[in-house]
């Protein structure tokens, strides 16, 4: 009776730590060990463009790529495990913008050949694909990443190696590695304009604010950036409220209970950056519970169109998001960008088809192709340091609107958009920003007195 | 105006009554029956609120806010041009309820008539054109609060209750003193007493809330009262506002008299408000509780009879899950354009169904040649549970949304303040059902015997002619199709995913562990009790310590008590 005990014991132990500590969705442990059981290479979505993507087998790839007919550039998303759900959308418009650049030529004269690895969600692993992708692959460049462990897991390969990755998330800021470019938002480019335009009469004139959020990395420190910021705008202690839940919390009971009682005197807002599939059961609560978007709105900053495609969407219809794209922007080139991944989606049989949909994370991955694009054939090289040079400053127009890269700090000039969910999964556009927003790598409200540290990594001596 | 003020303000219920009488016959006459205005003038005034020209526009919009009493017929065109529904097509102004897709990709709008709803016919069908080819007209930004106050007050009339309802609490919410003469008709005319306690609340919020210039310090008075006795929630929260100290000078503190009514009623309102908090805490304790019971049973089921430790149960779950959403497909319920509820009905016994052969195939392929090696099931288990996983992200790619169906949706409201989401009481009422067939089903029937007869001696059932292989796998497809009853039940309060059993693995063997191997009533008490700790524990140390202190009382609990709430006893403890 004891022995059988004991190691049930030990396995519900060892479940729980797996499913409660370290950073549940972001470690995705589970997944690991059945594709690290083939290699992990993963070949994309059959293309029978000029130019296919390859499977990494590590051993059979040239050392030098960019002297042979074709330049190759690193995809490092997770295919499998937690975050399979969000990356695998920007490793297909990352090899859908290959397919276009080779069909138009190419970059300076050679095709671009895609190198797919797949980290499966596993933060350890994406440090292994990364060396392995600029030592073995010897790739010209890197687009990848989602969660920000993976991309702090990752940062230490790229600046050993003085290699160039483009990360395309919006992300919780406080970093600025030479080696890298941002085409996601940084904190001052979603979070303040989201807490700005509730605070202002268009928006509602809220005084009250719950942020409530998944407990990692970007929660802690994008709630820590709105504090700071509500703070100046002399919101008090008492009208702010803070809160976090573990991975894939399931039971909002009474966290939307106090949410109720706080938002009573009608003037309280929900900043929300609970991540993934705990958003399902927040907002089913949420409108279960009795409360609408005109009682208390939720602005949320983790939920896109890409996200509510796999949800039941009525119960979020009329809260609001922040991005730096929609797919619903009413622009010529937005259009056909939208229209041609769909078509790019159903002739690769990929799953969802012509139902897929575009989203910020989405758009920030393929311009950073075409980005990168533009500073090679600036810089006439490949040479990363060269390229780096280029990016510096260059404008380009998006799928979204003419956008531009920062002239020192790494991220991207972006508008900021505030959006309304729609039943249909898609958002009504309710605000923008006069032009661009000049991104923060290091957030003014946490360093007031401009104390930032230097940027880390860069050429090698 | 300030007149109609006071005197609307001072009323008590009688003076309400005539105050109402007499405003509703002098000014409002006709208003809630929805005027027979000239259709053409109606007409009129639509084309002009729609005009592409500023002042035309403006004016339009003020003629109308002005005598509103007139126009309640606008009401459904004012709602829709305030949602951006309102198109001009050539020079006509056109209502779209809802865009369509045809097959290319484009949007196509279907038309209806701005004024009366129905729909527009051109040579015999539904008039519909590309949305290209149509012009937006939505109010512009400074021009959309004062559509939504006029919308608002047209509201506190409309035939729907659930559109006074919610005017009337919007109103007390906004706290604007115009709001009041509007307040005051409806009130009088409201049948509803739901609607009237929202408006009661909404008209002692408003005075309550207004400037000392504005409102007479009595009629305040009698509105601090008044939301003291409605047990007001809002209410409350206005008086802690105007009794917190505030640098503001314009805005004294109340004193004397005000003081001490503010407080009582204060009091009143809080003490009140503890109570429903603590029935809700209790509510929600059971509700978790009861999910929990259901995510454990099928477990308890075969850990409990057959010794098996089932890793792969929350993948189980998630079958239920999935199957739910396939039927969700198949039946074509789709919120919020084609609810067929009836597909969850359908989606109960299909998700038992698909969970239970999966599982009985589990045992069939694997299981049964790991008997009697805990380890060895435990780590094949979990394997399978992973290859599930994995074929489900395969076939699916992606998380999956089910729709509740719509009776599923919402809350009760037994006591002012507690809401009781259908959902959650669904579950509970669910889960009192599984237990009791499968206590049922054990205890009282020739199946169950058996069951229970190959547990307790393998040996001498088999001789005494019990198939022992069968009653092992109908005990491990039963416990299988309960995991899928509680993964289509878990699809109304989340979503599916494809590792979504993973999250719930943990809290079913917290609870099988808790309360003892074998015993259904274990299994309950432990859910409950587990459920109602968590919700006492997270109000005060946030869900992230809630949960950890869960954890460590149960590890504690497992030292004092080793075999759970309900051990094993006589003979079986030795098995």
């Amino acid at each position: 009776m004891v022995l059988p005990c004991l190691a049930l014991f030990a396995a519900v132990v060892a479940v729980g730590c797996g499913g409660t500590s370290t950073t549940g969705s972001e470690s995705g442990g589970e997944a690991a060990p059945t594709t690290e059981g083939t290699g992990g290479a993963t070949t994309a979505p059959e293309s029978t463009s000029a130019a296919p993507a390859t499977e990494s087998g590590g051993s059979s790839s040239t050392a030098d790529a960019p002297s042979g007919e074709t330049v190759k550039v690193g995809v490092l998303h997770s295919l499998s495990g937690t975050m399979a759900i969000s990356e695998t959308s920007l490793r297909d418009v990352v090899l859908m913008a290959i397919e276009e650049i080779n069909a138009a030529g190419g970059v300076l004269g050679k095709q671009v050949e895609a190198v797919v690895v797949d980290p499966a969600s596993d933060w350890d692993l994406f440090a292994e694909k990364a060396q392995q992708l600029i030592t073995t692959d010897d790739v010209a460049v890197t687009f990848g990443c989602w969660t920000s462990v993976s991309r702090k897991s990752v940062l230490p390969v790229f600046e050993e190696q003085n290699a160039l990755l483009f990360y395309p998330v919006q992300y919780e800021g406080e970093e600025q590695s030479l080696n890298v470019f941002y085409t996601g938002a940084s904190p001052n480019q979603q979070l303040i304009p989201a807490a700005e335009y509730l605070m202002s009469e268009d928006g509602g004139e809220y005084k009250k604010f719950y942020l409530l959020g998944t407990d990692y990395v970007f929660p802690r420190t994008a709630n820590k950036v709105l504090k700071a910021f509500l703070k100046s705008k002399g919101v008090a202690d008492e009208n702010i409220i803070e809160e976090y839940t573990p991975f894939h919390h399931q039971d909002y009971q009474t966290i939307v209970g106090k949410i109720k009682a706080f938002a009573a005197s009608g003037d309280a807002c929900v900043l929300s950056t609970i991540n993934g599939d705990s958003n399902v059961p927040f907002y089913k609560e949420f409108a279960n519970q009795g409360l609408t978007s005109a009682d208390c709105p939720v602005m949320a900053f983790s939920v896109a169109e890409d996200e509510l495609r796999a949800m039941d969407v009525p119960p979020l219809v009329g809260h609001l998001a922040a991005w730096n794209y929609f797919q619903s922007i009413d622009l010529p080139s937005n259009q056909t960008f939208v229209a041609n991944f769909k078509k790019y989606c159903e002739a690769n049989n990929l799953p969802g088809g012509a139902a897929r949909v575009t989203d910020d994370p989405i758009e920030a991955a393929y311009f950073g192709v075409y980005v990168w694009k533009a500073a090679a054939e600036t810089a006439g090289s490949f040479a990363v340091d060269k390229v780096r040079e280029a990016v510096y400053g260059l404008e380009f127009d998006a799928p979204g609107g003419a956008k531009n890269m920062h002239a020192t700090n790494q991220h991207t000039h972006k508008p900021v958009y505030i959006g309304e969910i729609l039943a249909d999964g898609q958002f009504k556009i309710v605000y923008q920003t006069e032009g661009l927003v000049e991104p923060d790598s290091y957030s003014k409200f946490l360093h007031p007195e401009g104390d930032v540290p230097a940027p880390t990594g860069g050429p090698k001596e | 105006m300030p007149v109609i003020l006071r005197r609307a303000g001072r009323m008590d219920s009688r003076c309400e009554r005539l105050i109402g009488v007499a405003l509703g016959a002098l000014v409002f006459s006709g208003f809630a029956g929805l005027a027979r205005g000239d259709e053409a003038d109606l007409r009129e005034r639509i084309a002009r609120i729609a005009s592409a020209d500023k002042e035309i526009r403006q004016g339009g919009i003020e003629a109308v806010t002005e005598s509103r009493q007139a126009y309640g017929q606008l009401l459904p065109f004012l709602e829709a041009f305030q949602l951006g529904q309102i198109y001009r097509y050539g020079d006509r102004v056109v209502w779209c309820p809802a865009l369509e897709t045809d097959s290319g990709g484009n949007s196509i709008a279907p038309l209806s008539d701005p004024l009366t709803g129905d729909e527009l016919v051109h040579e015999g069908v539904r008039l519909r054109v590309a949305k290209k080819e149509l012009e937006g007209i939505s109010p512009r930004r400074r021009e959309r609060r004062v559509i939504q106050i006029l919308v608002r007050a047209m509201q506190l009339f409309a035939v729907e209750p659930e559109k006074r309802l919610a005017a009337a609490v919007k109103m007390g919410g906004l706290r604007k003193l115009d709001a009041l003469p509007d307040l005051v008709l409806a009130l009088e005319q409201e049948q509803d007493p739901k609607i009237r306690h929202a408006m009661r609340e909404s008209l002692s919020l408003i005075q309550l809330a207004a400037p000392a210039d504005k409102i007479a310090e009595e009629v305040r008075r009698e509105a601090a009262r008044t939301l003291g006795t409605l047990c007001s929630a809002r209410g409350g929260a206005l008086l802690k506002e105007l009794l917190a100290p505030r640098d503001d000078a314009s805005q004294p503190l109340p004193a004397g008299a005000a003081l001490a009514v503010y407080e009582e009623a204060l009091a009143q309102i809080e003490s009140y408000q503890l109570k429903v908090r603590l029935l809700a805490y209790v509510f929600s304790g059971l509700s978790l509780g009861s999910v929990l019971v259901l995510m454990a049973l099928g477990l308890s089921v075969i850990f409990g009879q057959m010794g098996v430790i089932n890793m792969a149960h929350g993948e189980l779950m998630m079958i239920g899950a999935y199957a739910t959403y396939e039927m969700q497909q198949l039946m074509g319920h789709s919120l919020p354009d084609h609810p067929v509820n009836a597909y969850y009905l359908c989606a109960l016994p299909a998700a038992f169904c698909a969970a239970a052969v999966v599982g009985w195939l589990m045992e069939w392929l694997v299981v049964r040649h790991l008997y009697g090696r805990p380890l060895d099931t435990l780590l094949a288990t979990w394997g399978i549970g992973l290859v599930l996983i994995q074929a489900v992200r395969v076939r699916y790619g992606d998380n999956v949304g089910v729709n509740s169906p719509t009776w599923l949706v919402g809350n009760t409201e037994p006591i002012q303040d507690l809401s009781l989401p259908f959902n959650r009481l669904f579950i509970l009422g669910l889960t009192a059902i599984c237990v009791l067939v499968v206590y049922g089903l054990m205890n009282f029937t020739r199946q169950g015997l058996l069951v229970r007869a190959t547990v307790q001696n393998r040996e001498t059932a088999a001789s005494l002619g019990v198939n022992t292989r069968r009653a092992d796998g109908f005990t491990f497809a039963l416990g299988a199709g309960l995991a899928g009853v509680a993964g289509c039940a878990l699809t109304l309060i989340g979503g599916g995913t494809p590792d979504m059993g993973q999250n719930y693995i943990v809290d079913s063997f917290l609870v099988v562990v808790t309360g003892g191997v074998g015993e259904l009533a274990g299994a309950v008490w432990a859910g409950f009790g587990l459920g109602i700790a968590n919700k006492v524990l997270e109000p005060t140390f946030q869900a992230i310590w809630g949960k950890v202190l869960i954890l460590v009382a149960v590890i504690i609990f497992i030292q004092w008590k080793p075999a759970g709430l309900f051990p094993p006893r006589g003979r079986l403890a030795d098995v």
